[in-house]
């Protein structure tokens, strides 16, 4: 038969054409091996699926450890500064291709997941809108707490979320390069999710204000995110580091503020006021976050902290990095106590002894998970005690 | 507490109407653009002669959640497909040998693409002001992870389910090899991410998505359909969906610097030099891949290559974005020119280097020599005597003790490689415009193709001073070269990479070719 084809005509269905080409097929296979990226070293005992579609896709060469590929960059930045470079951060490795997201997501199963989540939620918002839930939220929680200083949390979340996008870029590992966009996108997605439920509220309630105005001149302006304003500014842009900026944003300061603001702010106190709606949206995030968690819980303590090689010398640096960032959070914390003096004191609830109790798990989490795997000495009990001298 | 005004007046409303409300991504989106605030250091950590608009808004109104819900219908469909259909009915070995083999390089190729743009729009992600053109360009990062793993996916399949896995199991590590594979580092991953920020743009989603991809993502669907493979189709058409949205960033890249005075003095010049960058590159490549890898023939890739790129990117895309200021590239014109013969030029070169890929090539039949003589009058002449002569001294056979390069040695007609392209050309054997021009510089000669390259290196030579291979493996032993680069088999000596796709013809082995003795030598060494 001719060998030009037209027509649309394909060649797994048309008979004519599919019996030239199962005349040409081998016999047999040629080849026996059929695991893709055979030659990797697996996390587990078997290369899985994400591995397989991940590892080895960036081609860099074998001078940044880990890379397959060999020689100079085809292209370089004007003045000849290389397309990526050891040189982009102070952390070292013997092989920048050794992390793995712990929940070995891909992009299918990352979205997948998300895609649930949304569906979720609009399930959610249509069945707690009916059902009138809103009635029973304490006007000051709702106008002030969510309509402005959740707000203003939000801009925390979206000046993490652009922390990631020039660690995005200079990062040296394709599962690394993965693993942060993805944790970019959950923190975007925290900051729409904030914006969703003040849109949702003003849907329900007349007069309510989701406008940003209010909540972006409490952030700029106001003197309770005033100490989360200058961290996350500090970490977004003012930091060149990649690691530095991973190290920053998802091993100090989120674990200590995020989780003070999210978890025993807004999720612990809403119940008291009235307020089932906020939980939702706060527990979606605290789900990001725990995948964060492991996310770059792998990257520096399964991975850097014990590289055979530089070890010792990253734990140092994280270390360091920790003494650096470490007072900024703290000082971001005790500006934000002056929140509580916005809100009706609920004895037991949002007293100083609760409060304390509160800063105490968040400081012995941040402890057992982040201080202690490098070794960094720190006193929380001192901690707390300066956060709590913000107490207005 | 008092219940306030706002909380009865809510009280009341659902007296009246209980209906279930929900939040759409569109209520949440028209927010976006205020999430930011000004502060002292809040620029950019890329810099760009050029001034993206603060207001500068986006086209696909995306939030986080509804990016997810529209990404994962896709999967769906696409892996069902997949794991499903074209499993049950066995199709990856109801594809032709030969178009197996150029999925190898077309997959995974387009994967290093997809993976750098991951980085590319990273940089543009933090390099825009405007919080709704870095979303479009946040959309975009995620999407190129997505594209990423899908390439993977394809070599995957092919290698779990097809005829031949060598290449696709672990073409990562072996692709390395050859001459195709810088080229391609300067088209799809350099030229993405090293750079002024826009005109990394400029090369990505001006010229690589807005032009190259219905080439290479779209156009690839016909030939692989005609050649038996659907799953090709099945992932790379779902890919091209969100292409869409990446040709949308690069022109409002181009909106977002319109009003600056920078885009008058240079936009057209990134532009042409990005055109020519990748044209360089793929006009051969693709219009190789398509008609020398694949039995049925669809149309002429000089066909193919007149309407995507000439008439409907040069033409209508870049006329849409004359209003400002774009014109079309002056290397178009030349471009014309390569579309015709370069392909066959690059592929008499790829094919003397077999031995260095990662596939297996075949030397165009009788019926297939009467087709490219038809479409391309003058082929038999320069071309087609060529490979009769290779295949009449068994160039197919391990037992010939004939690599076709020798016939470039015999023949005195030495292979250069272009610095800036890091494309192969033989100027003394070629019918496209290749001629050699060789400069010095720091103690080291460079050879360029033409003079679009030539410009580029003259103006910045330190942005292009990547080895070739020939320097690279200048002294080397050529089976040792691909020992060294994994290019066997997992019997350990047979290569992945032959002359041949027959399924009766013998295979090479690391033994075959050590006793050719065949050694790397730079060619500009003898100038």
């Amino acid at each position: 038969m001719s060998i030009v084809v037209s027509g649309g005509r394909r060649g797994l269905t048309d008979p004519e054409i599919s019996k030239v080409i199962l005349a040409a097929i081998p016999d047999k296979p040629l080849e026996t091996q059929r695991k893709m990226n055979y030659f990797m070293t697996p996390r587990g005992k078997r290369i899985n699926e994400y591995e397989t579609l991940c590892c080895y896709t960036q081609p860099t060469p074998d001078w940044i450890p880990g890379g397959l590929d060999w020689g100079d960059w085809t292209q370089k930045f004007h003045g000849g500064r290389p397309s990526w470079s050891n040189e982009s951060t102070e952390m070292h490795s013997s092989d920048w291709h050794r992390h793995r997201d712990p929940a070995f997501r891909w992009h299918a199963l990352y979205v997948k997941d998300k895609a649930e989540e949304w569906r979720y939620t609009d399930r959610f918002l249509k069945a707690y809108s009916a059902d009138g839930h809103v009635r029973s939220i304490d006007p000051v929680w709702r106008d002030e707490v969510l309509g402005d200083y959740l707000g203003a949390f939000g801009f925390s979340e979206y000046g993490l979320f652009n922390s990631h996008s020039s660690a995005t870029r200079d990062c040296l590992g394709d599962t690394l390069r993965m693993s942060i966009a993805m944790i970019g996108l959950d923190k975007v997605d925290n900051a729409q999710m904030i914006q969703a439920e003040r849109t949702f509220l003003a849907k329900l309630v007349p007069g309510f204000d989701e406008s940003t105005d209010v909540p972006k001149n409490e952030w700029t302006q106001g003197s309770i995110y005033k100490g989360a304003r200058e961290t996350v500014e500090e970490i977004w842009q003012g930091t060149y580091d990649w690691n530095e900026i991973l190290f920053a944003g998802h091993m100090i300061y989120d674990p200590l503020f995020g989780q003070f603001v999210r978890r025993e702010f807004f999720l612990r106190l809403s119940s008291y006021y009235g307020d089932n709606l906020t939980p939702f949206f706060i527990n979606q995030m605290q789900l990001y976050h725990s995948q964060t968690k492991g996310v770059t819980k792998d990257m520096f303590h399964t991975c850097l902290a014990v590289d055979e090689n530089f070890g010792d010398y990253n734990v140092s640096l994280m270390n360091m990095w920790s003494d650096k960032w470490l007072p900024r959070t703290v000082n971001a914390l005790k500006d934000f106590m002056g929140i509580f003096s916005k809100i009706p004191t609920i004895a037991g609830v949002s007293d100083k002894a609760a409060i304390e109790a509160a800063l105490g798990r968040v400081f012995d989490d941040w402890q057992r998970d982040y201080a202690d795997p490098i070794g960094y000495k720190v006193d929380t009990a001192a901690l707390i005690k300066t956060v709590l001298s913000g107490l207005k | 507490m008092a219940i306030s005004a706002a909380t009865k007046a809510a009280t009341d409303a659902l007296a009246v109407n209980r209906a279930p409300v929900s939040v759409g991504a569109q209520e949440v989106h028209r927010w976006l653009q205020s999430f930011t605030w000004d502060f002292d250091k809040n620029r950019t950590k890329y810099s760009t002669k050029y001034h993206m608009a603060n207001d500068t808004k986006e086209q696909f109104k995306l939030i986080a959640k509804e990016y997810a819900r529209m990404e994962s219908v896709k999967d769906e469909r696409q892996f069902g497909s997949l794991q499903d259909v074209l499993t049950r009915v066995d199709a990856a070995n109801r594809v032709h040998p030969k178009w197996n083999e150029s999925m190898k390089v077309i997959s995974n190729f387009l994967e290093v693409g997809e993976y750098n743009a991951i980085a590319a729009t990273g940089m543009l992600w933090d390099s825009a002001t405007a919080p709704e053109q870095k979303n479009g360009y946040l959309g975009q990062v995620l999407d190129e992870i997505r594209h990423t793993n899908q390439c993977g996916y394809i070599n995957y399949y092919f290698a779990k389910q097809g005829q031949d896995a060598a290449g696709h199991n672990d073409a990562r590590r072996t692709r390395a090899i050859g001459p195709l594979w810088k080229g391609m580092k300067r088209v799809f991953s350099d030229g993405f991410i090293s750079g002024d920020a826009v005109e990394c743009s400029i090369n990505l989603q001006l010229v690589g998505e807005a032009c190259f991809t219905n080439p290479l993502i779209v156009a690839v669907t016909e030939w692989a359909s005609a050649n038996g493979d659907e799953m090709t189709p099945t992932v790379f058409l779902s890919i091209e969906t969100d292409e869409l949205r990446h040709m949308a960033n690069g022109y409002q890249t181009v909106v977002s610097i319109a009003n600056d005075e920078a885009a008058s003095k240079y936009l057209n010049t990134d532009l042409n030099n990005a055109f020519w960058t990748q044209q360089k590159y793929f006009t051969p490549v693709l219009g190789m891949m398509f008609e020398y890898g694949s039995h049925f023939k669809v149309e002429p890739w000089v066909k193919t290559w007149n309407r995507w790129v000439y008439e409907d990117w040069g033409g209508i895309w870049i006329g849409r974005l004359g209003k400002y200021g774009v014109e079309s590239p002056a290397s178009l014109r030349d471009a014309k020119k390569d579309a015709y013969w370069a392909h066959h030029d690059l592929f008499l070169i790829a094919y003397a280097l077999w031995p260095t890929g990662f596939f297996r090539l075949t030397l165009p039949t009788a019926e297939e020599a009467e087709w490219y003589e038809a479409n391309y009058p003058g082929w038999y002449d320069m071309y087609g005597k060529v490979y009769e002569e290779w295949r009449a001294r068994g160039c197919e056979d391990p037992n010939s003790g004939f690599l076709p390069l020798q016939w470039f040695i015999e023949n005195n007609h030495p292979i250069y490689i272009d610095r800036v392209s890091q494309v192969p050309f033989c100027p003394s054997y070629s019918k496209g415009a290749s001629t050699l021009r060789v400069l010095e510089f720091n103690g080291k000669k460079h050879s360029f193709s033409d003079q679009w390259g030539e410009r580029m290196w003259l103006s910045e030579p330190e942005r292009y001073e990547c080895q070739n291979i020939f320097e690279q493996y200048e002294g080397r032993e050529l089976s040792e070269v691909i020992a060294e680069g994994h290019g066997v088999r997992s019997d350990g000596k047979t290569l992945i990479a032959q002359p041949h796709t027959s399924k009766d013809g013998k295979l090479w082995t690391l033994d075959d070719i050590k006793k050719i003795g065949c050694v790397f030598a730079d060619p500009l060494k003898s100038l």
